[in-house]
Protein backbone atom coordinates (compact mmCIF):
# COMPACT_ATOMS: atom_id res chain seq x y z
CA UNK A 1 0.00 0.00 0.00
CA UNK A 2 1.64 3.41 -1.35
CA UNK A 3 1.56 6.32 1.00
CA UNK A 4 -0.57 8.96 -0.42
CA UNK A 5 -1.71 12.28 1.16
CA UNK A 6 -5.28 10.67 1.58
CA UNK A 7 -4.38 7.28 3.59
CA UNK A 8 -2.35 10.32 6.06
CA UNK A 9 -5.59 12.49 6.32
CA UNK A 10 -7.71 9.14 7.05
CA UNK A 11 -4.99 7.94 9.44
CA UNK A 12 -4.94 10.97 11.43
CA UNK A 13 -9.33 11.86 11.04
CA UNK A 14 -9.46 7.79 12.48
CA UNK A 15 -7.44 8.39 15.14
CA UNK A 16 -9.10 11.38 16.75
CA UNK A 17 -12.14 10.12 15.73
CA UNK A 18 -11.47 6.83 17.82
CA UNK A 19 -9.66 8.61 20.66
CA UNK A 20 -12.49 11.27 20.82
CA UNK A 21 -14.89 7.84 21.25
CA UNK A 22 -12.54 6.44 23.86
CA UNK A 23 -12.62 9.59 25.70
CA UNK A 24 -16.12 9.99 25.53
CA UNK A 25 -16.23 7.04 27.61
CA UNK A 26 -13.38 7.56 29.95
CA UNK A 27 -13.21 10.89 30.73
CA UNK A 28 -15.40 11.72 34.11
CA UNK A 29 -16.73 15.28 33.57
CA UNK A 30 -19.83 15.34 31.72
CA UNK A 31 -18.81 18.17 29.79
CA UNK A 32 -15.62 16.77 28.78
CA UNK A 33 -17.56 14.38 27.64
CA UNK A 34 -19.43 16.43 25.46
CA UNK A 35 -16.13 18.16 24.01
CA UNK A 36 -14.63 14.57 23.46
CA UNK A 37 -17.71 14.33 20.35
CA UNK A 38 -17.24 17.05 19.25
CA UNK A 39 -13.83 15.83 18.05
CA UNK A 40 -15.20 12.64 17.10
CA UNK A 41 -18.23 14.21 14.96
CA UNK A 42 -15.67 16.78 13.16
CA UNK A 43 -13.14 14.27 12.39
CA UNK A 44 -16.24 12.06 10.54
CA UNK A 45 -16.87 14.58 8.50
CA UNK A 46 -13.42 14.52 7.65
CA UNK A 47 -13.84 11.11 6.33
CA UNK A 48 -17.00 12.04 4.73
CA UNK A 49 -14.86 14.59 2.91
CA UNK A 50 -12.56 12.53 2.11
CA UNK A 51 -14.71 10.18 0.50
CA UNK A 52 -16.01 13.06 -1.67
CA UNK A 53 -19.37 13.44 -0.14
CA UNK A 54 -18.65 17.08 0.77
CA UNK A 55 -22.43 18.25 1.12
CA UNK A 56 -22.89 14.98 3.91
CA UNK A 57 -20.07 16.38 5.78
CA UNK A 58 -20.74 19.84 6.05
CA UNK A 59 -24.69 19.36 7.11
CA UNK A 60 -22.90 16.88 10.02
CA UNK A 61 -20.53 19.77 10.91
CA UNK A 62 -23.49 22.23 10.55
CA UNK A 63 -25.92 19.65 12.60
CA UNK A 64 -23.87 17.30 14.98
CA UNK A 65 -21.26 19.11 15.84
CA UNK A 66 -22.82 22.92 15.62
CA UNK A 67 -26.70 22.46 16.77
CA UNK A 68 -26.46 19.34 18.83
CA UNK A 69 -23.86 19.29 21.17
CA UNK A 70 -25.05 23.03 21.61
CA UNK A 71 -28.36 22.12 22.59
CA UNK A 72 -26.35 19.19 25.05
CA UNK A 73 -23.92 21.97 26.51
CA UNK A 74 -26.59 23.85 27.44
CA UNK A 75 -28.59 21.46 28.69
CA UNK A 76 -26.16 20.57 31.26
CA UNK A 77 -24.75 23.85 32.20
CA UNK A 78 -28.21 25.06 32.34
CA UNK A 79 -29.45 22.18 34.56
CA UNK A 80 -26.22 21.76 36.57
CA UNK A 81 -26.56 17.95 36.05
CA UNK A 82 -24.12 15.60 37.91
CA UNK A 83 -21.30 17.16 37.26
CA UNK A 84 -19.31 13.89 37.44
CA UNK A 85 -20.30 10.09 36.67
CA UNK A 86 -18.26 7.82 39.05
CA UNK A 87 -16.50 5.48 37.38
CA UNK A 88 -17.75 1.56 37.67
CA UNK A 89 -15.00 -0.59 39.94
CA UNK A 90 -14.46 -4.24 39.90
CA UNK A 91 -12.03 -6.07 38.95
CA UNK A 92 -13.72 -9.06 37.01
CA UNK A 93 -15.99 -6.73 35.35
CA UNK A 94 -13.11 -5.19 33.36
CA UNK A 95 -11.23 -8.46 32.60
CA UNK A 96 -14.28 -9.71 31.13
CA UNK A 97 -14.79 -6.39 29.25
CA UNK A 98 -11.38 -6.35 27.64
CA UNK A 99 -12.21 -10.43 26.80
CA UNK A 100 -15.03 -9.18 25.11
CA UNK A 101 -13.61 -6.21 23.28
CA UNK A 102 -11.12 -8.66 22.26
CA UNK A 103 -13.34 -11.04 21.23
CA UNK A 104 -15.41 -8.23 19.33
CA UNK A 105 -11.76 -7.12 17.47
CA UNK A 106 -11.14 -10.54 16.53
CA UNK A 107 -14.68 -11.23 14.85
CA UNK A 108 -14.71 -8.28 13.18
CA UNK A 109 -11.10 -8.87 11.87
CA UNK A 110 -12.01 -12.09 10.52
CA UNK A 111 -15.17 -10.46 8.89
CA UNK A 112 -13.37 -7.72 7.03
CA UNK A 113 -10.14 -9.30 6.24
CA UNK A 114 -11.66 -11.39 2.92
CA UNK A 115 -14.31 -8.72 2.43
CA UNK A 116 -14.30 -7.96 -1.27
CA UNK A 117 -16.77 -4.93 -2.38
CA UNK A 118 -16.95 -4.85 -5.84
CA UNK A 119 -15.85 -0.71 -6.93
CA UNK A 120 -17.84 -0.04 -9.66
CA UNK A 121 -17.42 3.13 -11.51
CA UNK A 122 -19.80 5.90 -10.56
CA UNK A 123 -20.56 9.54 -11.10
CA UNK A 124 -21.86 9.88 -7.26
CA UNK A 125 -19.19 11.92 -6.27
CA UNK A 126 -19.82 14.50 -8.93
CA UNK A 127 -22.11 17.42 -8.25
CA UNK A 128 -23.54 15.56 -5.06
CA UNK A 129 -25.43 18.28 -3.61
CA UNK A 130 -27.64 18.24 -6.89
CA UNK A 131 -27.40 14.80 -7.37
CA UNK A 132 -28.98 14.49 -3.86
CA UNK A 133 -31.79 17.59 -4.14
CA UNK A 134 -32.64 16.15 -7.37
CA UNK A 135 -33.15 12.34 -5.50
CA UNK A 136 -35.07 13.53 -2.61
CA UNK A 137 -37.74 15.86 -4.57
CA UNK A 138 -38.16 13.16 -6.86
CA UNK A 139 -37.74 9.87 -6.02
CA UNK A 140 -38.01 9.94 -2.14
CA UNK A 141 -40.71 12.95 -2.19
CA UNK A 142 -43.15 11.35 0.18
CA UNK A 143 -40.52 9.82 2.84
CA UNK A 144 -39.36 13.72 3.10
CA UNK A 145 -43.08 15.15 3.59
CA UNK A 146 -43.68 12.66 6.17
CA UNK A 147 -40.48 13.29 7.95
CA UNK A 148 -41.28 17.50 7.57
CA UNK A 149 -44.94 16.47 9.48
CA UNK A 150 -42.81 13.94 12.13
CA UNK A 151 -40.56 17.24 12.85
CA UNK A 152 -43.68 19.68 12.80
CA UNK A 153 -45.69 17.31 14.96
CA UNK A 154 -42.10 17.35 17.65
CA UNK A 155 -41.86 21.32 17.52
CA UNK A 156 -45.47 21.58 18.42
CA UNK A 157 -45.35 18.86 21.12
CA UNK A 158 -42.24 20.80 22.50
CA UNK A 159 -44.22 24.05 22.66
CA UNK A 160 -47.28 22.71 23.96
CA UNK A 161 -44.69 21.13 27.20
CA UNK A 162 -43.39 24.31 27.44
CA UNK A 163 -46.64 26.53 27.87
CA UNK A 164 -47.82 23.81 30.57
CA UNK A 165 -44.48 24.65 32.20
CA UNK A 166 -45.11 28.16 32.12
CA UNK A 167 -48.95 28.18 33.38
CA UNK A 168 -47.77 25.79 36.48
CA UNK A 169 -45.17 28.51 37.41
CA UNK A 170 -47.27 31.21 37.40
CA UNK A 171 -49.89 29.57 39.53
CA UNK A 172 -47.41 28.89 41.91
CA UNK A 173 -46.35 32.30 41.73
CA UNK A 174 -49.38 33.74 42.63
CA UNK B 1 -2.33 26.53 -8.95
CA UNK B 2 -3.60 24.82 -5.45
CA UNK B 3 -5.77 22.37 -7.66
CA UNK B 4 -2.82 20.84 -9.28
CA UNK B 5 -1.14 20.81 -5.62
CA UNK B 6 -4.05 18.96 -4.16
CA UNK B 7 -3.70 16.50 -6.81
CA UNK B 8 -0.17 15.76 -6.31
CA UNK B 9 1.69 12.96 -4.63
CA UNK B 10 2.41 13.93 -1.08
CA UNK B 11 5.73 15.08 -0.49
CA UNK B 12 7.75 16.72 1.99
CA UNK B 13 8.06 19.46 -0.72
CA UNK B 14 3.99 19.78 -0.75
CA UNK B 15 3.54 20.28 2.33
CA UNK B 16 6.14 22.88 2.87
CA UNK B 17 4.46 24.73 0.38
CA UNK B 18 1.16 24.05 1.63
CA UNK B 19 2.54 25.32 4.90
CA UNK B 20 4.34 28.41 3.62
CA UNK B 21 0.82 29.35 2.18
CA UNK B 22 -0.84 28.99 4.72
CA UNK B 23 1.63 30.68 7.20
CA UNK B 24 1.57 33.82 4.56
CA UNK B 25 -2.27 33.74 4.37
CA UNK B 26 -2.19 34.37 8.47
CA UNK B 27 0.24 36.75 7.94
CA UNK B 28 -2.22 38.66 5.68
CA UNK B 29 -5.00 38.36 8.41
CA UNK B 30 -2.55 39.27 11.29
CA UNK B 31 -1.96 42.40 9.40
CA UNK B 32 -5.66 42.93 8.38
CA UNK B 33 -6.21 42.40 12.38
CA UNK B 34 -3.37 45.12 12.97
CA UNK B 35 -4.39 48.01 10.61
CA UNK B 36 -8.35 47.39 11.05
CA UNK B 37 -8.37 47.52 15.12
CA UNK B 38 -6.39 51.17 14.63
CA UNK B 39 -8.64 52.20 11.36
CA UNK B 40 -11.91 51.07 13.74
CA UNK B 41 -10.27 52.59 17.08
CA UNK B 42 -9.60 56.23 14.36
CA UNK B 43 -13.34 56.05 12.80
CA UNK B 44 -14.90 55.73 16.07
CA UNK B 45 -12.52 58.57 17.41
CA UNK B 46 -13.85 60.58 14.34
CA UNK B 47 -17.14 59.50 14.97
CA UNK B 48 -17.40 60.62 18.80
CA UNK B 49 -15.36 63.56 17.81
CA UNK B 50 -12.37 62.57 19.36
CA UNK B 51 -8.35 62.27 17.65
CA UNK B 52 -8.01 58.35 18.57
CA UNK B 53 -4.40 56.80 18.89
CA UNK B 54 -1.86 59.23 18.01
CA UNK B 55 0.90 58.93 19.86
CA UNK B 56 2.98 55.88 18.52
CA UNK B 57 4.41 55.37 15.59
CA UNK B 58 3.71 58.88 14.15
CA UNK B 59 0.72 61.50 13.73
CA UNK B 60 -1.33 58.49 12.94
CA UNK B 61 -1.00 56.18 15.85
CA UNK B 62 0.73 53.56 13.51
CA UNK B 63 1.74 51.39 15.80
CA UNK B 64 -0.66 51.85 18.32
CA UNK B 65 -1.87 48.05 17.69
CA UNK B 66 1.70 46.42 17.75
CA UNK B 67 2.60 48.06 20.81
CA UNK B 68 -0.98 46.52 22.29
CA UNK B 69 -0.33 43.12 20.91
CA UNK B 70 3.30 43.49 22.05
CA UNK B 71 1.76 44.21 26.11
CA UNK B 72 -0.49 41.03 25.74
CA UNK B 73 2.05 38.73 24.98
CA UNK B 74 4.43 39.71 28.07
CA UNK B 75 1.24 39.61 30.37
CA UNK B 76 1.05 37.22 33.10
CA UNK B 77 -1.35 34.19 31.96
CA UNK B 78 -3.24 33.47 34.90
CA UNK B 79 -5.92 30.70 35.45
CA UNK B 80 -7.81 30.78 38.13
CA UNK B 81 -7.69 28.37 40.53
CA UNK B 82 -11.23 26.90 40.77
CA UNK B 83 -10.95 26.60 36.65
CA UNK B 84 -11.24 23.90 34.72
CA UNK B 85 -7.93 23.47 33.55
CA UNK B 86 -7.90 21.33 30.27
CA UNK B 87 -10.98 23.26 28.86
CA UNK B 88 -9.98 26.80 30.29
CA UNK B 89 -6.38 25.83 27.81
CA UNK B 90 -8.53 24.43 24.73
CA UNK B 91 -11.07 26.61 24.50
CA UNK B 92 -9.42 29.43 23.02
CA UNK B 93 -7.80 27.02 20.39
CA UNK B 94 -11.51 25.62 19.77
CA UNK B 95 -12.73 29.15 19.10
CA UNK B 96 -9.93 30.32 16.76
CA UNK B 97 -9.32 27.44 14.61
CA UNK B 98 -12.45 27.31 12.77
CA UNK B 99 -12.18 31.40 12.31
CA UNK B 100 -8.42 30.65 10.33
CA UNK B 101 -10.24 27.58 8.70
CA UNK B 102 -13.53 29.40 7.12
CA UNK B 103 -10.87 31.30 4.78
CA UNK B 104 -9.94 28.42 3.35
CA UNK B 105 -12.85 28.65 0.87
CA UNK B 106 -13.19 32.42 0.48
CA UNK B 107 -12.54 33.58 -2.96
CA UNK B 108 -10.43 36.81 -2.68
CA UNK B 109 -9.80 37.23 -6.53
CA UNK B 110 -9.80 35.15 -9.25
CA UNK B 111 -6.10 33.61 -8.67
CA UNK B 112 -6.07 33.99 -4.49
CA UNK B 113 -7.94 31.77 -3.03
CA UNK B 114 -7.20 27.93 -1.71
CA UNK B 115 -10.03 25.75 -2.31
CA UNK B 116 -12.66 26.08 -5.00
CA UNK B 117 -15.16 22.92 -2.94
CA UNK B 118 -18.58 22.95 -4.30
CA UNK B 119 -20.37 23.30 -1.04
CA UNK B 120 -18.40 26.37 0.15
CA UNK B 121 -21.26 28.52 1.00
CA UNK B 122 -22.58 25.60 3.48
CA UNK B 123 -18.74 25.06 4.63
CA UNK B 124 -18.50 28.59 5.90
CA UNK B 125 -21.60 28.38 7.72
CA UNK B 126 -21.07 25.27 9.02
CA UNK B 127 -17.29 25.27 10.30
CA UNK B 128 -18.07 28.98 11.67
CA UNK B 129 -20.91 27.25 13.66
CA UNK B 130 -17.86 25.44 16.00
CA UNK B 131 -16.49 28.50 17.49
CA UNK B 132 -19.48 28.87 19.69
CA UNK B 133 -18.63 25.55 21.37
CA UNK B 134 -15.40 27.80 22.36
CA UNK B 135 -17.03 30.22 23.91
CA UNK B 136 -19.38 28.38 25.52
CA UNK B 137 -16.72 26.07 26.98
CA UNK B 138 -14.24 29.15 28.25
CA UNK B 139 -17.75 30.55 30.00
CA UNK B 140 -17.99 27.34 31.87
CA UNK B 141 -14.57 26.28 32.31
CA UNK B 142 -13.68 29.82 33.46
CA UNK B 143 -16.00 29.16 36.80
CA UNK B 144 -17.05 32.51 37.33
CA UNK B 145 -21.13 33.16 36.88
CA UNK B 146 -20.52 36.18 34.60
CA UNK B 147 -18.56 34.65 31.68
CA UNK B 148 -21.15 31.56 31.92
CA UNK B 149 -24.02 34.18 31.49
CA UNK B 150 -21.77 35.21 28.29
CA UNK B 151 -21.33 32.06 27.23
CA UNK B 152 -25.20 30.90 27.43
CA UNK B 153 -25.65 34.00 25.72
CA UNK B 154 -23.08 33.58 23.57
CA UNK B 155 -24.88 30.26 22.46
CA UNK B 156 -28.42 31.28 22.23
CA UNK B 157 -27.90 34.34 19.91
CA UNK B 158 -25.22 32.77 17.92
CA UNK B 159 -27.62 29.45 17.05
CA UNK B 160 -30.69 31.76 16.54
CA UNK B 161 -29.31 34.11 14.12
CA UNK B 162 -27.23 31.21 11.91
CA UNK B 163 -31.30 30.24 11.11
CA UNK B 164 -31.93 33.95 9.23
CA UNK B 165 -28.25 34.00 7.91
CA UNK B 166 -28.57 30.76 6.27
CA UNK B 167 -32.07 31.16 5.32
CA UNK B 168 -31.33 34.91 3.89
CA UNK B 169 -28.78 33.03 1.24
CA UNK B 170 -31.24 30.37 -0.09
CA UNK B 171 -32.53 33.23 -2.46
CA UNK B 172 -29.02 33.69 -3.43
CA UNK B 173 -28.66 29.76 -4.10
CA UNK B 174 -32.11 29.76 -6.19
CA UNK B 175 -30.79 32.48 -8.79
CA UNK B 176 -27.43 30.56 -8.98
CA UNK B 177 -28.36 27.54 -8.53
CA UNK B 178 -24.98 26.40 -7.07
CA UNK B 179 -23.44 26.64 -3.74
CA UNK B 180 -19.91 27.18 -4.84
CA UNK B 181 -18.58 30.55 -3.91
CA UNK B 182 -16.79 30.86 -7.29
CA UNK B 183 -20.02 29.90 -9.44
CA UNK B 184 -21.99 32.61 -7.44
CA UNK B 185 -19.30 35.65 -7.82
CA UNK B 186 -19.84 34.56 -11.74
CA UNK B 187 -23.63 35.13 -11.90
CA UNK B 188 -22.61 38.31 -10.58
CA UNK B 189 -20.90 39.64 -13.90
CA UNK B 190 -23.98 42.08 -15.06
CA UNK B 191 -26.07 42.63 -11.66
CA UNK B 192 -25.03 42.76 -8.50
CA UNK B 193 -27.05 40.55 -6.16
CA UNK B 194 -27.67 43.59 -3.73
CA UNK B 195 -29.86 44.74 -6.36
CA UNK B 196 -31.56 41.46 -7.42
CA UNK B 197 -31.73 40.47 -3.38
CA UNK B 198 -32.15 43.61 -1.08
CA UNK B 199 -34.78 41.85 1.27
CA UNK B 200 -31.22 38.91 1.49
CA UNK B 201 -29.15 41.81 1.74
CA UNK B 202 -30.41 43.31 4.75
CA UNK B 203 -31.48 40.20 7.17
CA UNK B 204 -27.99 38.65 5.93
CA UNK B 205 -26.54 42.05 7.13
CA UNK B 206 -28.13 42.36 10.51
CA UNK B 207 -27.94 38.43 11.24
CA UNK B 208 -23.99 38.68 10.56
CA UNK B 209 -23.19 41.32 12.67
CA UNK B 210 -25.20 39.04 15.57
CA UNK B 211 -22.97 36.13 14.73
CA UNK B 212 -19.96 38.79 14.72
CA UNK B 213 -21.07 39.50 18.04
CA UNK B 214 -20.72 43.29 17.41
CA UNK B 215 -22.49 46.28 18.77
CA UNK B 216 -25.64 46.27 18.69
CA UNK B 217 -25.92 42.50 19.38
CA UNK B 218 -22.58 42.14 21.56
CA UNK B 219 -24.61 40.61 24.68
CA UNK B 220 -22.09 38.15 25.17
CA UNK B 221 -19.46 39.96 25.95
CA UNK B 222 -22.09 43.46 27.66
CA UNK B 223 -19.36 45.71 29.41
CA UNK B 224 -21.59 47.54 31.13
CA UNK B 225 -23.54 44.06 32.71
CA UNK B 226 -21.13 41.36 32.81
CA UNK B 227 -17.67 42.79 32.89
CA UNK B 228 -16.71 41.05 29.76
CA UNK B 229 -18.85 38.52 29.34
CA UNK B 230 -17.20 34.95 28.49
CA UNK B 231 -13.79 35.74 28.36
CA UNK B 232 -13.76 37.82 31.80
CA UNK B 233 -10.65 35.46 33.30
CA UNK B 234 -8.81 35.54 30.46
CA UNK B 235 -5.41 37.39 30.29
CA UNK B 236 -2.61 37.95 28.01
CA UNK B 237 -2.22 35.31 25.38
CA UNK B 238 -5.29 33.64 25.69
CA UNK B 239 -7.68 36.47 25.92
CA UNK B 240 -5.64 37.39 22.67
CA UNK B 241 -7.08 34.46 20.91
CA UNK B 242 -10.46 35.35 21.31
CA UNK B 243 -10.11 38.89 20.06
CA UNK B 244 -8.41 37.46 17.51
CA UNK B 245 -10.50 35.02 16.37
CA UNK B 246 -13.19 38.02 16.58
CA UNK B 247 -11.84 40.10 14.25
CA UNK B 248 -10.69 37.14 11.77
CA UNK B 249 -14.26 36.63 11.73
CA UNK B 250 -14.72 40.01 10.95
CA UNK B 251 -12.63 39.70 7.52
CA UNK B 252 -14.21 36.58 6.81
CA UNK B 253 -17.46 37.80 7.40
CA UNK B 254 -16.91 40.86 5.24
CA UNK B 255 -15.29 39.08 2.35
CA UNK B 256 -17.93 36.91 1.95
CA UNK B 257 -20.80 40.15 2.11
CA UNK B 258 -18.69 40.97 -0.42
CA UNK B 259 -18.81 37.70 -2.36
CA UNK B 260 -22.37 37.09 -2.16
CA UNK B 261 -24.00 40.63 -2.54
CA UNK B 262 -21.61 43.12 -3.84
CA UNK B 263 -20.07 40.98 -6.83
CA UNK B 264 -16.88 39.79 -5.65
CA UNK B 265 -13.89 41.22 -7.83
CA UNK B 266 -16.32 42.00 -10.89
CA UNK B 267 -15.93 45.82 -12.10
CA UNK B 268 -18.24 48.26 -12.54
CA UNK B 269 -18.89 48.78 -16.07
CA UNK B 270 -16.45 50.56 -18.09
CA UNK B 271 -14.07 50.66 -15.21
CA UNK B 272 -12.53 47.07 -15.90
CA UNK B 273 -8.96 48.48 -16.50
CA UNK B 274 -8.82 48.43 -13.01
CA UNK B 275 -7.57 45.40 -11.46
CA UNK B 276 -9.61 42.25 -9.85
CA UNK B 277 -7.67 42.84 -6.59
CA UNK B 278 -8.19 46.21 -6.40
CA UNK B 279 -12.24 46.10 -6.49
CA UNK B 280 -12.22 43.47 -4.24
CA UNK B 281 -10.45 45.69 -1.59
CA UNK B 282 -12.29 48.43 -2.37
CA UNK B 283 -15.63 46.77 -1.89
CA UNK B 284 -14.12 44.68 1.51
CA UNK B 285 -12.88 48.05 2.76
CA UNK B 286 -16.83 49.57 2.43
CA UNK B 287 -17.87 46.32 4.17
CA UNK B 288 -15.70 47.03 6.53
CA UNK B 289 -16.46 50.48 7.24
CA UNK B 290 -20.48 49.87 7.79
CA UNK B 291 -19.27 47.18 10.20
CA UNK B 292 -17.54 50.26 12.11
CA UNK B 293 -19.96 52.50 11.49
CA UNK B 294 -22.63 50.63 12.87
CA UNK B 295 -20.50 49.85 16.12
CA UNK B 296 -20.09 53.41 17.02
CA UNK B 297 -24.10 54.94 16.22
CA UNK B 298 -26.55 51.67 18.10
CA UNK B 299 -27.36 51.25 21.48
CA UNK B 300 -26.88 48.10 22.49
CA UNK B 301 -30.30 46.07 22.85
CA UNK B 302 -32.40 43.90 25.21
CA UNK B 303 -31.33 39.99 26.00
CA UNK B 304 -35.50 39.84 25.25
CA UNK B 305 -35.36 41.94 22.39
CA UNK B 306 -32.68 39.93 20.63
CA UNK B 307 -34.57 36.87 20.65
CA UNK B 308 -37.95 38.25 19.55
CA UNK B 309 -36.02 40.00 16.43
CA UNK B 310 -34.23 36.90 15.48
CA UNK B 311 -37.08 34.30 15.47
CA UNK B 312 -40.09 36.76 14.96
CA UNK B 313 -39.10 39.25 12.54
CA UNK B 314 -35.71 37.99 11.14
CA UNK B 315 -36.51 34.39 10.27
CA UNK B 316 -40.55 35.06 8.49
CA UNK B 317 -38.93 37.89 6.59
CA UNK B 318 -36.38 35.14 5.20
CA UNK B 319 -38.38 32.70 4.56
CA UNK B 320 -41.09 35.21 2.63
CA UNK B 321 -37.74 35.99 0.38
CA UNK B 322 -37.16 32.60 -0.28
CA UNK B 323 -40.56 32.17 -1.43
CA UNK B 324 -40.77 35.52 -3.19
CA UNK B 325 -37.39 34.28 -5.17
CA UNK B 326 -38.92 31.37 -6.15
CA UNK B 327 -42.14 32.80 -7.40
CA UNK B 328 -40.31 35.57 -9.67
CA UNK B 329 -37.65 33.12 -10.74
CA UNK B 330 -40.48 30.30 -12.12
CA UNK B 331 -42.78 33.87 -13.31
CA UNK B 332 -39.76 35.18 -15.25
CA UNK B 333 -39.11 31.62 -16.88
CA UNK B 334 -42.53 31.57 -18.20
CA UNK B 335 -41.98 34.44 -20.61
Amino acid sequence: MSLSGELIAFLGLALVAILGGVLLITLTKVVHMVIALVFTFLSIAGIYMLLSAEFVAVVQILIYSGAITIVMLFGIMLTKHQEREEPSKGRWGKFSLLLAVAGFAVAVYLGIYNLHIPVQPTTLHEENTKQIGIELFSKYVIPFEVMSVLLLVALVGAIVLAKKDDKDEEGDQL
Amino acid sequence: MIQDLLQSTPSLLNFGIFFGLAVLLLFVVLGFVTYGILSERKIMGFMQLRVGPNQIGGKWGLLQTVADVLKLLIKEDTIPKKADKPLYILAPVIAFAPAFMVLATLPFTDAFQFADIGVGLLYYMAVSGITTIGIVTAGWASNNKYSLIGGMRAAAQMISYEIPLVMSLVGIVLLTGSLNLNDIVAAQEKVWFIFLQPIAFIVFFIASVAELNRVPFDLPEAESELVSGYHVEYSGFRWAFFMLSEYVYMFAMATLTTVLFLGGWNSIPFLDFIPAAVWFGLKFSAVFYVLVWIRVTFPRIRADQLMEFGWKVLLPIALANIFLTALLKELFKLF
